[in-house]
């Protein structure tokens, strides 16, 4: 299990899943490209899910019973945090299952005309976010604190890109092809709407995810985190591949499955 | 002032400061809409002698802090957000005022609305130690000693047991506020014909038509809020003690909870004064997208207040999972646990829809996004799926612990074990899951596509199975039991008698060739009106009742209670055939007058009676919680006799709770068995939260 394991195992691992995560992105889109096949995309976003919230997200740490023998002792009550927030995550999917079917039930299988290579683009510079992220948990796993830091900047920096690149790059890309929020447009009807409503939604999350980050960073500086307590930047991990993983799903919902409405 | 006392010294600031209120907003209207056009009963000086008379009030009563603190932040907090908008408009060329009447344009009220419910939360202070946490600081795991006496309740506590009490009273206020809704809505529908709710009326910017349609809506959604929070008051309260645990599991996380509901509350009030609002509790768009802006408000309201159940619900939960006593396993947990575990997962879960629909109503107004807008493309049927796949399961929580209070408390005064102790915790999760798949038995007269409408039946059918499960738990509980009768044992069979007319009434209106013709008449609001009260608030009452001697160390009078439980039931047995009399009659729901043709008017007399008589047993109700709180008979024991582990230390309960922790050794409802109890203590201090 990949809490026993040394670093460099630990550290490859990551290199791996994120390997599998961008071959299946690729595949994903030029599936998309090719011909019609939202089943498989389906499919595809459902495994890149998984592998995320396993071996990123370390969901199976929810079963674990550290601690279990003083209730007083950092480690259970880290456990008990952690149960609250993937409650509070498991509430949240919510929101974005909602979107969801808001989506499907108002365009069914069309979706936006958007910028193709954008798309992947802004899609690319998340999961290689992600990618730092779970170098930096690691890092402070092994009590590297120096390797938290620099590796958390880096997820920051290209969060941030990601966010600047939605609302500054592809919103209004998006607005210059006639794209607007109120259905003006009689021929695209509600797309408009369906599609900031997600991304904004979608973009809130990026924002408090940086936000926390740079809470757990400046914390890290301060130096009050070690190998064994520092909850606060598994809570922050886990959020920030919590927002990767809504556009796991959002990104074929949007750019990929169905007809494209002119 | 200083030796008058607290309430009266509220009650002058609510009067000086409220109409001090009253001033700057009647200036304000003349300064921007014209002395012409300013109606003395208009929106903005009564939302300014609102604002400043609450904070006012609690000024009065406890000077600048704690919720004092929190709405002067609100208030200004609402301004700064609102001018913020109107900055940003003025700089995009658009006009900066609102030329209806309402002073500022929509977006500021909403943006306002937003940014003084989080003021609040600083002002207050709940967030004090959060932020400290982000900024590397520690807190002491201990937490902060509460003053003594009754200021605590006033300002931000992390005990479960302050929380508690503090949920528990401000349901009982927004049960008061939406009870005085009902009052003046049912005396204008006691004879046809408009008495004094006309349209030549004009308060708040609306006409009486209007301000009944207001009226009728905000009695829906604040006895809804008011449900919730004095759900969360009980499990608050209990839970904790019924595992052994010191406090929740996120104290913090608990008074933020609990004080999220009140900006949200004072949003949903001034609903009532922005122009109101005409769509029933349940909002529909197209008509919610044409309302004044007190819709806004109304859907702000409840966007916020949902946060407060829905952290409360992962707190709940958390607690639960985490910090169960030795020896609690699962097959061994209170009843009261299954059922609000079960309640707490539709909580976390399905809240997020009905917030969902509501803000894309409001951005719909906003933004012009018509998600609703069936002439732009949008879908309005799409709004109803979201608003009931919440707004169903939504009542299972409502009803739920409730269920639960009465299966805890029937085995302790029929002096038996609870039949089918299994069966009975499945029940509480099947409804729950069942819950989900049955929202569409609200618009079988939608025009949703009609091939759903049979699969939704069929489910909805289903619910009575484990809701049957219960009913028979509860009739074999206490078959050939020693039962006696003390007021909660009252409330508990006046529970169960209520529950079982509404439960009996559910089936016609699921089945779709019957609901056609009942759907929007007050069949249904007789039905619901019997479900809730079976499933919420008689068991409320039990569990207020029989929990009372645990949290002051005295019990509730005897008398009052009896006369409280003898007037309200027959009181309300009527109040809801005589709903559904009238309905069955052909009376449509929401409607300020009928034709005198349907000869309505003797049975809707006879109902406004009724709901008269109800309100005076929920003042009696009121009046021995005050006075017994003080007077009331000491209750230092076990009162009740109970096995259950909080009864088995002297009432009131120390600020910690248990001193040692305790082991479960047996069955939590094994009366008259002999054994040694369910629990034993042993020598060992409790277990800390953080
Ligand atoms: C568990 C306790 C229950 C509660 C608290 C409850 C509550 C409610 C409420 C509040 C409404 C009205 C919503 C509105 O339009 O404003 C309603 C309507 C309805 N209830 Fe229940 N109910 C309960 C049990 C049941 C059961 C057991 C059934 C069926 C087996 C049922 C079937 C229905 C149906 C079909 C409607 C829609 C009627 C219509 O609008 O035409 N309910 N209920
Ligand atoms: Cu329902």
């Amino acid at each position: 299990m990949a809490h026993t394991q040394d670093k460099s195992s630990a550290l490859s691992q990551g290199v791996i899943i994120f390997v599998y995560l961008a071959v299946l992105t690729i595949i994903e889109y030029f599936v998309a490209l090719t011909f019609d096949a939202t089943g498989l995309l389906i499919v595809i976003a459902i495994i890149k899910a998984a592998l995320v919230m396993y071996y990123y997200m370390h969901v199976y740490k929810l079963n674990s019973d550290e601690g279990a023998d003083n209730r007083n002792s950092y480690a259970y009550k880290a456990a008990t945090d952690r149960l609250g927030l993937w409650l509070f995550l498991l509430s949240d999917t919510f929101v974005f299952a909602g979107l969801m079917v808001s989506r499907m039930n108002l365009l069914g299988l069309t979706r936006p005309h958007l910028n193709q290579a954008l798309g992947l683009f802004v899609t690319a510079v998340l999961l290689v976010s992600s990618f730092f992220m779970n170098r930096g948990e690691t890092a402070m796993k092994f009590g590297d604190v120096k390797g938290f830091m620099k590796n958390t900047a880096v997820t920051f920096v290209l969060g941030l890109a990601f966010l600047l690149g939605v609302v500054f790059v592809e919103w209004r890309m998006a607005a210059a092809e006639g794209l607007t929020a109120s259905f003006g447009n009689p021929a695209t009807g509600p797309v408009g709407g369906v599609f900031y409503l997600m991304t904004g939604m979608h973009a809130f999350h990026v924002l408090t995810g940086l936000i926390f980050l740079a809470v757990v960073w400046n914390n890290a500086r301060k130096g009050i985190y070690t190998a064994e307590k520092h909850w606060g930047v598994e809570a922050a991990t886990v959020y920030w591949h919590f927002v990767d993983l809504v556009w796991i799903f959002f990104y074929p919902a949007l750019y990929l499955i169905g007809k494209v409405v002119q | 002032m200083k030796n008058i006392n607290p309430v009266w010294r509220g009650l002058i600031s609510l009067i000086v400061f409220g109409a001090l209120g009253y001033g700057v907003g009647f200036g304000i209207s003349v300064l921007v809409n014209g002395a012409a056009k300013t109606s003395p009963a208009g929106p903005i000086p009564s939302v300014f002698a609102l604002f400043f008379g609450f904070a006012a009030f609690f000024f009065g009563v406890i000077g600048y802090r704690g919720v004092t603190r929190g709405l002067t932040w609100q208030v200004i907090g609402t301004l700064v957000g609102a001018f913020v908008v109107v900055g940003i408009r003025a700089a995009m060329g658009l006009s900066a005022f609102d030329g209806k009447g309402f002073f500022l344009p929509e977006g500021a009220w909403v943006f306002g609305g937003l940014v003084g419910a989080i003021s609040f939360m600083f002002g207050v202070g709940v967030l004090s130690d959060w932020v400290k946490w982000a900024r590397g600081i520690e807190t002491p795991e201990e937490h902060p000693q509460d003053e003594s006496g009754w200021k605590k309740f006033f300002s931000v506590s992390l005990d479960h047991k302050v929380i508690g009490i503090q949920y528990v009273v401000t349901a009982l206020l927004l049960i008061s506020i939406g009870g005085l809704f009902a009052l003046i809505f049912r005396t204008e529908l006691a004879a046809s014909q408009l008495q004094f709710l006309t349209e030549g009326l004009n308060i708040f910017s609306q006409n009486g038509l209007q301000l009944f349609n207001t009226l009728i809506s905000l009695h829906g959604m604040i006895m809804i809020v008011s449900i919730l929070l004095g759900i969360a008051g009980i499990t608050n309260y209990v839970i904790p003690l019924l595992i052994g645990a010191q406090d929740m599991a996120f104290p913090r996380l608990n008074a933020f909870s609990f004080w999220i509901a009140v900006p949200a509350v004072v949003l949903l009030l001034s609903s009532l004064v922005l122009g109101g609002f005409d769509t029933g509790w349940t909002g529909y768009p197209p008509l919610s997208t044409l309302a004044p802006v007190g819709m806004q408000m109304f859907f702000l309201g409840v966007f916020v207040a949902g946060w407060s159940s829905i952290l409360g619900a992962i707190n709940l939960i958390t607690t639960v999972v985490r910090m169960r006593a030795k020896g609690m396993t699962a097959w061994r947990m209170p009843i009261l646990i299954w059922s609000s575990i079960a309640a707490s997962l539709i909580t976390l879960t399905a809240t997020q829809f009905i917030g969902l629909s509501f803000q894309m109503v409001m951005f719909q107004r906003l933004f012009g996004m018509g998600f609703y807008d069936a002439a732009k493309g949008g879908n309005p049927i799409l709004f109803q799926h979201l608003f009931w796949f919440y707004s169903h399961p939504v009542v299972y929580v409502f009803v739920l612990p409730g269920l639960g209070i009465i299966s805890e408390l029937l085995p302790v005064f029929s002096r038996k074990p609870l039949f089918g102790y299994r069966w009975v915790a499945m029940s509480s999760l099947g409804i729950a899951m069942v819950g989900y798949i049955v929202w569409a038995h609200h618009m079988f007269a939608s025009g949703m596509n009609e091939y759903l409408r049979i699969p939704f039946m069929y489910s909805t059918l289903l619910v009575s199975v484990p809701t049957g499960v219960k009913f028979f738990s509860w009739v074999a509980t206490m078959w050939r039991g020693k039962i006696s009768t003390p007021t909660p044992m009252l409330f508990v069979l006046g529970a169960i008698m209520v529950f079982f007319i509404g439960g009996l009434t559910g089936p016609m209106n699921a089945t779709v060739s019957t609901d056609l013709f009942l759907h929007d008449t007050y069949v249904i609001v007789g039905h619901f009106h019997d479900t809730i009260f079976g499933g919420f608030v008689f068991p409320f009452f039990a569990a207020l009742y029989y929990w009372f001697p645990k949290a002051t160390g005295r019990r509730m009078n005897e008398t009052l209670g009896k006369i409280h439980f003898y007037l309200m039931t027959p009181s309300f047995f009527v109040l809801t055939f005589g709903m559904m009399y009238a309905g069955f009659l052909g009376m449509r729901r929401r409607i300020a007058d009928y034709d005198p043709e349907l000869h309505l008017d003797g049975i809707h007399l006879v109902t406004t009676i009724a709901g008269y008589l109800v309100a005076i047993s929920v003042i009696v109700f009121i009046f021995n919680f005050f006075y017994s709180i003080k007077h009331g008979e000491k209750a230092e024991g076990n009162v009740w006799n109970s096995r259950s582990p909080e009864w088995q230390v002297p009432s009131p309960m120390p600020v910690h709770n248990y001193d040692k922790s305790f082991e479960v050794i047996g069955e939590p409802y094994d009366y008259g068995s002999g054994d040694n109890g369910y629990v034993k203590f042993i020598d060992e201090p409790a277990s800390n939260a953080h």
